[in-house]
């Protein structure tokens, strides 16, 4: 092995080593609680499902489908403090209680938010408060 | 010479969702709060959307086909999943240089034989060979299908509708964030003469999980229902 594998292969085991692959040792169920603004989007929220069927839209995925999964992947990267270990485990929890009858993907998406909450990695009155600004800007056209 | 007419001969312009959901906005809201603490960055998420826009199954169909139109790239497959990847336009290690934090760069390919059927599962989360078969099927993220087919992998294909005599060994395969595989399924009857594209449009999605076996009559996967685990996670 010449000097830049060998440079190589030292910087991807210090790659496997600060990123967050393991298992947790205790298993914590996460809180299922249902979180208020998440029950409103549930309730209010229509679904993709729903709102391709109305404007006969063939495409099966929502436009931010593809959005969703990169803040999955990013957030299991190195600094972004929710494995995809801890993210799936929460979620299938999330899926079976909370958020059982809502279709996938909204569904991932609301586990993915409820599960960035209950950790603190963001509160509930900043993400209320940034959706609405969102939705303000995204009709203001 | 055709008629003209005043619309030039434009199609109507496909269907749009005219209206903004909750489910987008707070997929957007959840996006920016998180780049702006610094959980990641802007340019990771564009890097990482750009690789779920660019992945699907036809990559793997067609390593399936040349394996079966070419017994030494068969070999390499078998030996080296990676590396036979790249001859199917996959880097493994795209677009990070490590490949995606959840996807590492190992993938093995399993070769269905007579007496041996694989079928593929990641019972902790849902690890599956994304780049080179795309995104999983919602059905096999499920908890029903990730402890079921490991306990009972012969009920649960049968479900599949894929009925295996009892000669044939079903061998389950694991899937983790280490190692993720394919099935290289066997070639069926009736294919005789094709080209690696003809064979490639009858390897579906579902045959390389090993849920479903090609045939030269079927392009499509079905539709899988989805059920609920009957049992807590944690049972």
């Amino acid at each position: 092995m010449d000097k830049a594998d060998k440079e190589k292969t030292g910087e991807y085991e210090e790659h496997v080593r600060s990123a967050k692959y393991s298992v947790p040792e205790s298993w914590s169920s996460p809180d299922t609680t249902p979180i208020g603004l998440l029950e409103e989007v549930k309730k209010e929220g229509r679904v993709w499902e729903e709102l391709a069927e109305e404007y006969g839209v063939a495409n099966p995925n929502p436009p931010w489908k593809t959005s969703l999964f990169a803040t999955m992947e990013a957030l299991s990267g190195c600094s972004g403090g929710l494995s995809t270990y801890d993210r799936r485990a929460s979620e299938d929890e999330l899926a079976e209680t909370v958020y059982q009858d809502v279709p996938y993907p909204e569904r991932e998406l609301l586990a993915l938010a409820h599960t960035m909450l209950r950790r603190g990695l963001v509160n509930e009155e900043e993400l209320a408060q940034r959706m609405k600004q969102v939705e303000e800007r995204l009709n203001s056209a | 010479m055709s008629d003209h007419d005043h619309s030039h001969g434009h199609r109507p312009p496909a269907p749009m969702v005219e209206e903004i959901s909750d489910f987008e906005i707070l997929e957007i809201a959840v996006r920016e709060l998180a780049i702006e603490k610094g959980l990641f960055s802007a340019d990771d998420h564009r890097r990482f959307t750009e690789f779920a826009e660019s992945i699907g199954p036809l990559p793997a169909a067609r390593l399936v086909a040349r394996a079966w139109l070419d017994p030494e790239f068969k070999k390499r497959a078998l030996e080296d999943g990676v590396k036979a990847s790249l001859e199917v336009g996959v880097n493994w290690l795209d677009p990070t240089g490590f490949g995606t934090p959840s996807d590492y760069t190992d993938l093995r390919v399993l070769e269905d034989t007579p007496t041996v059927k694989h079928v593929v599962v990641c019972t902790l989360c849902s690890c599956y060979p994304r780049p080179i078969l795309g995104h999983s099927p919602e059905w096999y993220r499920t908890p029903n299908y990730r402890r079921r087919v490991v306990r009972w992998p012969r009920q649960v294909l049968s479900e599949f509708g894929l009925q295996l005599p009892p000669e044939i060994d079903v061998r389950v395969e694991d899937s983790n964030q280490k190692c993720r595989f394919m099935v290289l399924p066997m070639r069926p009857a009736g294919t005789e003469g094709w080209t690696e594209d003809q064979l490639a449009e009858i390897v579906t999605r579902d045959c390389m999980i090993g849920v479903a076996l090609p045939h030269p009559d079927r392009k499509v996967d079905d539709k899988r229902p989805v059920h609920p685990a009957v049992n807590p996670v944690h049972h």
